[in-house]
């Protein structure tokens, strides 16, 4: 079985467009200035532009939309804040594109629970903002500022991944628009339970191609009593994945713990001005728990870096050197593609055993000196889960055949080391042919979901699930 | 063995037969139907690939519950779920299929959380391998995870990799004299506090905590709390955790409800708290079970009966709306087209 598209008839886009004008006025967008911004992602910007942008600001308004575009049979494709790295947004038959920015309500915050639940368009900056005086915090965090939505759509995960886990393991419920413009919940309160599939669990990942999230309940934990970042910097990258291989073995709770590379070092003291630290291979790292919890596992990460002829270590105790480190962290992929001025970059994301993360970085690495580009590395290692950033120049059509033919190659040894080609960025348009080659028939499955959720492949056609 | 099953499938969608998947049959209380010929998944046993350096093990379907444990417990690992047997040959498909899991739960995550990857047979007869052996993996459905809690609906879990998670260094489990309302905004807040919990239990007046993890970190714990030392703790949560407990015991119906943590106890049900307060343990009759669901449903949760009552799947069945059970079909459907598997479980599932 094979799924199909066509791109709808220019009469009825206009018809659609029409139609939605009156429902929403001057939300319904078709400028365009505001279709080319909603057209990608911060991956490659090839863009594929939709037809026009509502901004709904309901779940019944989102249905409306749904079940105007389901009996049009054009596309919907659903924009958070425009984060994601691997083509989910673009518009490849055009379509209706729903912002989910104007559904930025945190509906309840239930503080004893440890739970809440928000509308898509809440960005984790926001929430974390707006729920800062409970004590409490939502933990998963990508590098951008991205919605909830668009999280829980991509399976997002981010620094903190190793302890507090990723979207999948704290997303208790959801409400979904399906492809037929029905409103439906998955998931309860109750945090341990549900009534027949985990529902929840399939549409978590689905990159919009199932239905479009519109509530999310998410867990929430509580601030620990001592947070801890410290950073040590070694001569030889190698010993450094080594110590997190360690690290993960001990079963230590770390909170956080990051690998960047010399070069990605390199460009993030230049980007971020970090002072006073080489550009070797280097680990940030947090702790959180007790004061006494956090004093144990501080020292017990020491005595493994010292095997391992790790630095003495750089602490960041203070909330806002902790803010400093983290946002240049969090900022390597804009640290990457400025390091070669006129460059662009984009990230590949495999994840392999642990046991085979040293070698799997080092083969991914004489992938990248075959060619004339620079690479550079930032993971977070603890899960296996590491992105080679490649920079080439745009203009360059050999530079950029290059690149991801590369990219492709990383991902195959992954594949091959038993890994995947994709740890947490997600398959969009980039990873099709990977996917494939990683799960085999079981795509046939995949599609059959897709085709029977979503008949008139309507929900973000072309992308995460091969169409043949 | 999987050509066999292979076959078997094939030839039961041809002539419009059914197959019951079972193991040891340990949480067959559970399951509402099973027809047609045995498919007995203890034919399909072993630890397929077990490197403790990997934190992952990879386990086929028929492998006894205990026998992993062995292995893991042996290499100072553990299934982090802590999952019940209720029953000696428990297997490991059984565990995966039913998604029922233990103490830990509330702390460390559900067997969902640390199911890393699964191969299943279809109802096509086409052997299907979903997810992989890595911590993270989003490329495509996450349908491995879809599997957990499917009552072998969707087709037979033939081997499944789990994330291995090293054993505590230290452990202390303490008790505490308490009323139930004062239990459950103990074992919330302390929690939230950030206290290296992995186990709680409210029965008969006390309240129970099992914390674990480095050893500073639990005596500084234990200090903190105080409470009266349990001497056999590791006896008395595995009883608690098979249901052998007096409580369980004497429970003539026994029903379950899940609910938001700190929802208030109904004082006229015998009841036990488990899960931080998630879990609820409550003996109703027939009169009590309709307040007993209203209550839960208030609650933001479900209740239905477990052990000695009607059917639990019923009155949970009934708390799907229209679409959902569309979908359900749907999915059921896309694995199982000429429906030899048992039927849509629309019961509550412990996950």
């Amino acid at each position: 079985m094979s799924l199909t598209f066509d791109r709808p008839s220019q009469t009825t886009v206009a018809t659609t467009v029409e139609a939605l004008r009156k429902d929403f006025g001057d939300r319904a967008v078709t400028s365009h200035a505001v279709r080319e911004h909603h057209s990608h992602g911060e991956g490659m910007r090839d863009a594929g532009l939709p037809d026009v942008v509502v901004f709904p600001e309901t779940n019944e308004e989102i249905a409306s939309i749904v079940k105007l575009c389901n009996q049009a049979r054009i596309p919907v494709i659903a924009f958070g804040t425009g984060t994601s790295l691997e083509g989910h947004l673009k518009a490849l038959y055009g379509g209706v594109c729903i912002d989910l920015s104007r559904m930025n309500n945190i509906l309840q915050v239930n503080a004893e629970d440890l739970d809440c639940r928000v509308q898509a368009g809440v960005t984790r900056e926001q929430l974390n903002a707006e729920i800062r005086s409970t004590g409490l915090f939502f933990p998963i965090d990508p590098g951008a500022n991205a919605s909830l939505g668009g999280m829980s759509a991509t399976r997002a995960s981010g620094t903190n991944a190793v302890r507090y886990g990723t979207m999948k393991e704290n997303i208790l419920g959801l409400t979904v628009v399906t492809p037929d413009g029905r409103i439906i919940k998955t998931g309860t309160r109750a945090r341990k339970s549900s009534a027949g599939y985990d529902l929840t669990r399939l549409y978590v990942g689905s990159e919009g191609t199932l239905g479009i999230i519109t509530e999310i309940q998410l867990k929430l934990y509580g601030v620990p009593e001592r947070i801890s970042a410290a950073v040590c910097q070694f001569d030889e990258l190698s010993n450094a994945v080594n110590v997190v291989i360690t690290a993960m073995q001990l079963g230590i709770p770390m909170a956080r713990i990051e690998l960047l590379d010399e070069v990605q070092m390199d460009a993030c003291i230049k980007y971020s001005k970090l002072e006073g630290f080489a550009a070797k291979p280097t680990l940030f790292m947090e702790f959180h728990g007790t004061d006494a919890y956090v004093a144990e596992q501080i020292e017990q990460m020491k005595s493994i870096t010292a095997d391992y002829g790790g630095s003495d270590y750089r602490f960041a105790d203070k909330p806002e050197d902790r803010t400093k480190l983290w946002k240049a962290r969090h900022d390597a992929y804009w640290a990457g593609m400025s390091y070669k001025p006129g460059n662009q970059a984009f990230a590949t994301d495999s994840c392999v055993p642990i046991s085979r993360l040293a070698d799997c970085i080092a083969a991914a690495k004489a992938e990248i000196a075959k060619t004339s580009l620079t690479c550079m590395i930032v993971g977070h290692v603890g899960d296996g889960n590491f992105h080679v950033q490649i920079s080439f120049n745009p203009n360059d059509a050999r530079e950029r055949e290059q690149a991801e033919t590369a990219a492709a190659q990383i991902a195959r040894i992954a594949i091959g080391m038993g890994g995947t080609c994709t740890g947490e960025h997600g398959i969009g348009i980039h990873k099709l042919d990977a996917l494939k080659e990683e799960h085999g028939e079981a795509v046939d499955v995949m599609r059959t979901i897709k085709k029977a959720l979503d008949p008139n492949n309507i929900m973000n056609p072309g992308k995460t699930i091969p169409m043949a | 063995m999987i050509d066999l099953w292979q076959q078997q499938i094939k030839a039961a969608a041809a002539k419009g037969e059914k197959l019951a998947i079972k193991g040891s049959g340990s949480k067959l209380f559970l399951s509402p139907t099973h027809e047609g010929a045995a498919l007995d998944t203890r034919a399909h046993s072993g630890i397929v690939e077990y490197d403790p350096k990997e934190l992952v093990i990879v386990v086929k379907c028929g492998t006894a519950l205990a026998e992993v444990e062995k292995a893991m417990a042996d290499a100072g690992q553990m299934l982090a779920f802590e999952p019940p047997h209720f029953g000696e040959g428990a297997t490991i498909g059984g565990m995966v299929a039913t998604g029922v899991s233990g103490p830990r739960r509330a702390y460390a995550g559900a067997v969902r959380d640390f199911v890393l990857g699964a191969k299943v047979i279809d109802g096509k007869g086409d052997h299907l391998s979903f997810g992989g052996k890595v911590m993270k993996n989003v490329a495509g459905f996450d349908v491995s995870r879809l599997l957990v809690g499917s009552f072998g609906s969707l087709g037979v879990i033939t081997e499944v990799a789990f994330k291995c998670l090293p054993l505590p260094k230290a452990e202390a489990t303490r008790v505490f004299e308490m009323d139930s309302a004062t239990a459950i905004e103990a074992m919330n807040r302390w929690y939230a506090e950030a206290d290296p919990i992995t186990a709680t239990t409210w029965v008969d007046g006390e309240l129970y905590v099992r914390f674990a993890g480095a050893a500073p970190a639990v005596n500084s714990a234990v200090q903190k709390r105080g409470g009266e030392a349990l001497a056999n703790d590791l006896d008395w949560w595995r009883d608690w955790r098979e249901q052998r407990h007096a409580f369980f015991a004497n429970a003539k119906e026994l029903h379950r409800m899940s609910c938001k943590s700190t929802a208030p106890v109904l004082d006229d049900m015998a009841t036990a708290i488990e899960w931080g307060g998630a879990l609820r343990w409550v003996e109703a009759d027939e009169a009590n079970a309709a307040k007993l669901r209203y209550q839960a449903s208030r609650a933001g949760g479900y209740a239905s009966v477990w052990r000695g009552g009607a059917s639990t799947h019923a009155s949970a069945a009934q708390s799907l709306s229209e679409p959902l059970k569309e979908i359900h079909a749907k999915l059921k459907t896309s694995f199982d087209p000429y429906n030899v598997f048992a039927p849509l479980p629309l019961g509550e599932v412990a996950r």
